[in-house]
């Protein structure tokens, strides 16, 4: 498994942000629902190893990120795309995704070609000596996607990686996704239910940082089976109903 | 009859591309988007019309233009370069990068001291790049001797201190207004300084007025580099703690490399209070300030060198980095010279002497008459290489102490008698006597309408042959005193 997780949980003051989750995943695409302020974020920060849990433990790609050393590997095995990407407007589209090849400690030959297949791969192989400043905000998250993958990392966690994104390059990257996940660890957050049911194998939903769903696109939909849950399609009505579930049983939420 | 194929030129193997090791190309790509780089044309614009312009308003001695190096460093370069480094090292939480780069495996330390060697690496160039134009145009006007190093490897030490105590603040207080606030405390500090004095403060920092070196430091004496090695020192302590204190947080890497962050930090600090505690020590002497701990007695030796001489009725043998003055110097005296060569007590011989403090070298200095035969001692200061008032400025110096040597009675002891006869001399070697004291000197000129005026005009209308003929008969009576102003020819 490249992610075990055991009742892990993360406070920021009084806030529980995530609240004893308990997770694995191998090789795949991995969707995390929910809706805003669900935690997904912070999960995914913890699993980035930008941030410590508060408590639980913590396995990715078999080691533990607690330790300096262990942490190092993973990173170098790690792609991370955050919620909000911060760039350098200076630097071109090939610089920025060579500045973080290079910091991910991949061999310097190595480099150049793997830069211009993650410019390629993500649709900006004409854009490559753009500088970030000139690009708009679906180029510029693509970017952030190509600094993501360049390294082929074994894990991949993208925070809202479609966001901005028109529908053409959405299907696009779905497919991309589902390429990757093939052989890496791929952990997709969005509120996006249409992201997850074209290229996730596993979905997790979140609320007020649980997991209150754990399984497949199609176990998802059939949630929504006898409700009345509302949607367009049939996984945002098991999305719904499966929300709808965890108010009427916590009966705190609105 | 056999076929042959042509010979198909042989291709060349395509070039192998150098591999750069990691950290090059990343120091590579910082160089090519860093901010410093596009402040290169403001800062050597400023260096040219403020420091260059200041130290080629020196005559082309080492000794005095380049200590304008490592003031002029500091105010044209380190000022930028801290702002430039501060705006940098704040670059990360500004631009919202810092989760992206949490996640990236090189240890953080090691990608600040890319971006701030990428940083500093823009401003020293620039500022070597200026010291080599200095240097060059100085060497070009026949500068004597070699160029001293030690004022520009303090300047470059404090360029670099300057980036890295900037890119720190910049690290560590992460605001757009770091930078602008970096950039004023170096100057607030570089003009505090410039007002220490001889303090222990004002004396290590690389802008204090003191200097490492004299004025004749490379002519006469060795060049002292003494306080340069101390400032060094401190300038490299600063830049060693700051960059160190840069690995010293958690994030910033692995338990070792932290841990020499931490040594390197500490050692920093201890360099930079060694450095504070020596010049503690120090000592102006007349060629340099001296730190005994640093000090090498062998800098103490005079430069050994063979003087060049013109004719002023008497031999002037100035030293050689003086040579361009020799004519003016020639010419200035010789009026004087030839008015007293051959009368008992005048000097022989005109021989330049080195400058013993720098404000006797601001002022001009007073040349003295020693020896016997007697030997005119002349230190030839700021002012008096100043070309304007070059002639007037030396024989307002020259002319009593000459003067005085060969008739006597001092500047304020002189009898009418002797007055008239110093006074008649100096008219007829065309010394405008009335200038003489506008010009600081010592000389008082007899009042027009006086005896004392009338008889000195009246001993300078004669003929020169006949005057040195009286003088020559009658100057140990007029030496004593006992010639009275109805005696004087």
């Amino acid at each position: 498994m490249n992610v075990e997780i055991v009742d892990l949980t993360r406070r920021f003051g009084r806030t529980e942000a995530v609240a004893g989750v308990s997770l694995q995943a191998g090789p795949g695409v991995f969707g995390l629902l929910g809706p805003n302020g669900a935690g997904k974020t912070s999960l995914l920060r913890m699993l980035a190893t930008v941030i410590q849990p508060s408590s639980g433990t913590l396995r990715l790609l078999g080691r533990d990120p607690g330790s300096y050393g262990p942490r190092r590997e993973i990173r170098r095995r790690l792609g991370y795309l955050p919620q909000n990407l911060g760039y350098y407007p200076g630097f071109t589209v090939a610089e920025f995704v060579e500045y973080f090849a290079l910091l991910k400690d991949m061999p310097p030959g190595r480099v150049p070609a793997a830069v211009a297949a993650a410019v390629e791969r993500t649709g900006l192989g004409d854009k490559a000596r753009a500088k970030l400043r000139t690009l708009s905000g679906g180029m510029l998250r693509r970017a952030g996607i190509a600094q993501a993958i360049v390294n082929e990392p074994e894990l991949l966690l993208l925070d809202e990686p479609t966001a901005g994104l028109d529908p053409e390059q959405r299907v696009s990257f779905r497919a991309m996704l589902r390429n990757l996940g093939e052989t890496a660890t791929v952990i997709v957050s969005t509120h996006l239910v249409e992201d997850v049911g074209a290229a996730c194998t596993k979905v997790a939903l979140m609320n007020q940082g649980k997991i209150l769903f754990y399984g497949t696109p199609t176990e998802l939909t059939a949630r929504a089976d006898g409700t009345d849950a509302a949607g367009d399609a049939p996984l945002e009505r098991g999305y719904s109903a499966v929300l709808a579930a965890a108010r009427t049983g916590a009966g705190a939420w609105s | 009859m056999t076929a042959t194929t042509p010979a198909v030129p042989a291709r060349r193997p395509p070039a192998r591309r150098l591999t750069l090791a990691a950290p090059a190309r990343l120091l590579r790509l910082e160089l090519r988007r860093n901010i410093a780089g596009w402040l290169l044309p403001l800062i050597v614009a400023l260096f040219w019309l403020d420091g260059y312009h200041y130290a080629m308003g020196f005559p082309p001695f080492w000794g005095l233009r380049s200590p304008v190096l490592p003031d002029r460093a500091m105010v044209d370069f380190a000022l930028f370069g801290a702002g430039a480094s501060a705006w940098v090292g704040s670059r990360d939480v500004r631009r919202r990068t810092t989760d992206l780069l949490t996640v990236t495996a090189v240890p953080r330390w090691g990608r600040q001291f890319v971006t701030w060697a990428a940083t500093t690496g823009w401003a020293m160039a620039a500022y070597l790049v200026c010291v080599a134009v200095l240097y060059w145009s100085t060497a070009r006007q026949g500068a004597w001797g070699g160029p001293p190093l030690w004022p520009a490897a303090v300047g470059a030490a404090g360029v670099a201190a300057a980036c890295a105590l900037g890119f720190a603040a910049g690290v560590f207080f992460p605001s757009r207004f770091t930078a602008a606030l970096a950039t004023l405390a170096v100057f607030i500090l570089a003009t505090a300084i410039k007002g220490g004095g001889t303090s222990t403060y004002g004396l290590i920092s690389p802008v204090a007025p003191q200097g490492s070196f004299r004025p004749d430091s490379g002519v006469f004496y060795h060049y002292l580099p003494d306080l340069s090695i101390d400032q060094v020192l401190l300038l490299a302590g600063l830049a060693a703690a700051a960059l160190g204190a840069l690995g010293v947080p958690a994030a910033s890497g692995g338990r070792w490399l932290r841990r020499s962050a931490a040594a390197l930090t500490a050692a920093g600090l201890v360099t930079a209070g060694t450095a504070i505690g020596l010049a503690g020590t120090a000592r102006l002497e007349p060629y340099g300030v001296v730190i005994p701990a640093l000090h090498d007695a062998a800098s103490d030796r005079p430069i050994p060198y063979t003087p060049v001489c013109g004719q002023a009725a008497i031999p002037v043998c100035l030293h050689p980095a003086y040579q361009a003055y020799l004519p003016a110097v020639t010419a200035a005296l010789r009026p004087l010279l030839s008015q007293v060569a051959g009368l008992p007590g005048a000097p022989v011989r005109v021989v330049q002497v080195a400058y013993l403090n720098p404000t006797e070298f601001a002022t001009g200095g007073a040349p003295t008459i020693a020896g016997r035969p007697a030997v005119l001692r002349l230190p030839l200061g700021f002012a008096v290489l100043a070309q304007q008032t070059q002639t007037e400025f030396l024989q307002s110096r020259a002319a009593p102490v000459i003067m005085g040597s060969v008739i006597g009675g001092g500047t304020s002891g002189a009898s009418p008698a002797q007055q008239a006869a110093e006074a008649g001399l100096l008219q007829a070697a065309g010394v405008p006597v009335a200038q003489l004291a506008s010009m600081g000197s010592v000389y008082k000129p007899p009042a027009p309408g006086s005896p004392v005026y009338a008889a000195a005009t009246r001993f300078a209308a004669l003929p020169a042959a006949a005057r040195h003929a009286w003088l020559l008969a009658h100057l140990a009576a007029l030496r004593a005193g006992q010639i009275t102003l109805e005696q004087l020819p």
